[in-house]
């Protein structure tokens, strides 16, 4: 197993979550999506930590980071998309376009 | 005394300051004795001087000067400060000139007391004539021929002030103006002179000038060029032909400012300028030469131009001319004491037939003398002051102008028989003319009762200016001639090599040739007595009568005022054609030619603007606007999160593969 390996997953994993986040229609599948994206660049920075300074564990720990602010995003997303279901009806991404110029 | 001496001018002048801002214009102003009193201390200092270096107590030349200015110059590449230095020289001619002038002005002043007394502009008539003097005796004392040309241009300023002094009439703004011009044209050379003066010689100051003239630093050449151009100075200002013809007119002036001028400021300048550069002159033999014939021609053609006008001034006036005329004939042949002494003892005769004629003009107010006639017996004082004045003018023995004129024409024979000729001839013809005006004036029947009955005697301040001035043209000759006292006084001229330029060629017996010139004198008295002195004038007239054609030619003073009069018309004709050069060719074609061509330019211009550029700047505002905006905004403004994520994440990827 090399860094190839690893790098090789972490970018799997950063264009299935890009795919999602492009092509979901539905705001919570967007969000899971972005969640695989943090996930991709954890995956990336352990990998690194692992294999280009084995000796700290400063990869690992910003990893760790990632996650408790990806779960904070999480609960602040999941809540908007309830406050906008209950106000317009719909989790559809092509319909929220109040932001349209 | 002497070092006072630079006290002389400024006095008048200062009093001429005083009197022209010293106080209001009013009947009783004290302030002309104020310039009556400068004057007189001016003429107390000068005749201390004279006494002195008559005595032979004061050493002349005395020179003194204090810096006037200094500027920095360069002299073959080494720079040194040059310093202006600006004083009074005294040699003897100037100690005469100085009394003289003087003693004049005085005279004059105290005169005119009675003459313009009542004359709403009395009080500026005395600031004029102070400044008058002092510019005169600026000039004569400086020692910096640019002081001196500075002063000689203030005298021909306050000339033309006094000149046109009635400037209410028609005449007199117009003789000033004639004066003026005319004496300015002879500027111009002495103004060329001085510039030479200074190119080749390095210094203003006499003194120094004479030295390097000494030393031969400057090339004959040169120096016959400064001397015609300080020749051309003094014709303008001496009347000499042919720039005489300003003087005639300048008869317009008051007459007291006719005798100031023609006895002792004006005119003199011009001479006393010659004689002061003599060692230029005496340095080039075509200066010389150049003088003596100016003089020659200028004596013999106011001589004949004197005897035909009926205006006792203008007799005068002429008669002034050509004894100029004898004073440059004679400093022109090498009589440099002769021409001086001439000069003075004329300024006292002069004065006194001014003064004179002022006085029975004062009486009868007409200048013409066909209306006078037999007056001696209603102003006898003035007669007899004038018959002096007339007999010393004459030439006769044992008054001044026989001495002077004697002098001179001694000189004159003795480089050339010919010029004597015409001399001896012209001093006849002022014989004749000079008594004719007297015997018109004074004796025969009066011919304008009324006039006469109201000719009075002049009062007590302009008879005793006559009697004085009468009195020093009796003395002055023989008192100057005694024992070669003047000669000795002036010198033979500086420069001037004892018998180098009046290498007698001719000799005569100075008795013979006084006799003769003498005896021809009376005879020309004699004729003016058969013509003139006669109840009517039917004999004078009679020979007008048969000589018709040359009275005809000396009336119209041989044309030289027509000459003139041409040359100024000529170049009013050619300052027209410029003119309208200018305003038909150079006006039309050239600047509203170029103001046609470029507003064509400027209109080609301004189309080519508003078709190209103002499209061009609208065309990109609408396309950025109208078709690059309008499309982009249907393709990124829909407000799909997910298609500019998509951008996003194209533009990203296209980077990185890009990089």
């Amino acid at each position: 197993m090399t860094l190839a390996h690893y790098l090789f997953l972490g970018s799997a994993l950063f264009i299935v979550g890009i795919f999602g986040a492009l092509t979901r229609r539905n705001v919570i599948g967007i969000l899971m999506s972005v969640e695989l994206m943090f996930n991709a660049a954890n995956i990336n920075l352990a990998a690194f930590n692992r294999f280009l300074a084995p000796a700290g564990v400063t990869g690992q720990a910003v990893a760790l980071f990632i996650m408790t602010v990806a779960a904070a995003e999480v609960v602040v997303g999941l809540a908007l998309v309830l406050m906008i279901y209950r106000a317009r009806d719909t989790v559809y991404a092509e319909d929220i376009n109040i932001l349209r110029g | 005394m002497i070092e006072h001496a630079f006290l002389i001018p400024l006095l008048p002048l200062a009093a001429s300051f005083l009197i022209l801002f010293g106080g209001p214009e009013r009947k009783d102003s004290p302030l002309p004795y104020a310039g009556i009193a400068a004057i007189g201390l001016s003429l107390w200092i000068s005749l201390r001087i004279l006494f002195d270096a008559w005595s032979g107590a004061l050493p002349l030349p005395y020179e003194a000067d204090w810096s006037w200015f200094s500027f920095a110059a360069e002299l073959r590449g080494r720079p040194f400060i040059f310093d202006m230095r600006a004083g009074v020289l005294i040699e003897g001619a100037t100690a005469v000139m100085l009394a003289v002038v003087c003693l004049v002005s005085l005279l004059v002043q105290v005169y005119s007391l009675g003459y313009m007394h009542g004359d709403a502009k009395f009080k500026r008539y005395y600031a004029y004539l102070s400044f008058f003097t002092a510019s005169m005796l600026g000039l004569v004392v400086s020692n910096n021929l640019l002081v001196t040309f500075a002063c000689w241009e203030l005298v021909g300023v306050s000339s033309y002030l006094l000149i046109g002094f009635w400037f209410e009439k028609t005449a007199p703004p117009y003789a000033a103006k004639k004066a003026f011009i005319t004496t300015k044209l002879g500027d111009l050379g002495f103004f060329l002179a001085l510039l030479t003066i200074f190119a080749y010689g390095g210094t203003f100051n006499i003194v120094r000038l004479r030295d390097a003239v000494a030393m031969g630093y400057l090339p004959e050449l040169v120096l016959t060029l400064i001397g015609l151009g300080l020749l051309a100075g003094a014709m303008g200002k001496s009347a000499q032909w042919p720039l005489f013809i300003w003087l005639p007119d300048a008869m317009e002036g008051p007459t007291p400012v006719s005798a100031l001028i023609h006895a002792a400021t004006m005119v003199a300048a011009g001479i006393y300028l010659v004689a002061r550069c003599y060692f230029i002159f005496a340095a080039s033999q075509v200066a010389m030469d150049a003088v003596a014939w100016t003089g020659l021609i200028t004596a013999f053609l106011a001589g004949t131009m004197a005897l035909v006008p009926y205006d006792i001034k203008r007799v005068l006036a002429f008669s002034t001319v050509s004894q100029l005329g004898f004073m440059m004939c004679a400093l022109g042949v090498g009589g440099y004491a002769a021409g001086l002494f001439h000069l003075t003892t004329h300024a006292f005769f002069k004065a006194l037939l001014f003064l004179g004629a002022g006085s029975v003009i004062h009486a009868v107010h007409t200048n013409d003398m066909r209306q006078m006639g037999g007056l001696s017996k209603r102003m006898p004082v003035t007669f007899m002051t004038m018959t002096v004045g007339s007999l010393a003018l004459a030439g006769i023995p044992p008054l001044a102008g026989f001495f002077s004129k004697d002098q001179i024409l001694e000189k004159v024979f003795e480089r050339s028989p010919f010029m004597f000729a015409v001399l001896a001839l012209t001093a006849c013809l002022t014989a004749f003319y000079t008594f004719r005006m007297v015997f018109l004036t004074f004796r025969g029947e009066e011919r304008d009762t009324e006039r006469f009955r109201h000719a009075e005697e002049s009062g007590g301040v302009m008879t005793v200016p006559l009697v004085i001035l009468a009195v020093l043209s009796v003395c002055s000759g023989w008192a100057l001639e005694h024992a070669h006292a003047f000669a000795r006084l002036v010198g033979s001229g500086p420069g001037l090599l004892p018998g180098a330029a009046g290498e007698a060629a001719h000799h005569i017996d100075p008795m013979v040739m006084a006799t003769g010139v003498t005896g021809a004198a009376f005879l020309a008295i004699g004729l003016a007595y058969r013509l003139y002195c006669t109840p009517d004038l039917s004999a004078a007239l009679a020979w007008k009568e048969r000589l018709s054609l040359p009275f005809k030619v000396l009336e119209d003073r041989y044309g030289f005022d027509a000459f003139f009069l041409g040359l100024v018309d000529a170049a009013d004709r050619l300052a027209g054609l410029c003119r309208w050069v200018d305003a038909e060719v150079v006006d039309r074609i050239f600047v509203d030619g170029w103001g046609l061509l470029c507003r064509i330019a400027a209109e080609l211009s301004n189309l080519f603007d508003a078709l190209f550029v103002d499209q061009a700047v609208d065309g990109c505002g609408y396309i950025s606007r109208d078709v690059v905006g309008a499309n982009l905004r249907w393709f990124s403004l829909r407000g799909r999160v997910q298609e500019y994520l998509l951008y996003l994440a194209v533009g990203v990827s296209l980077f990185s593969i890009l990089r």
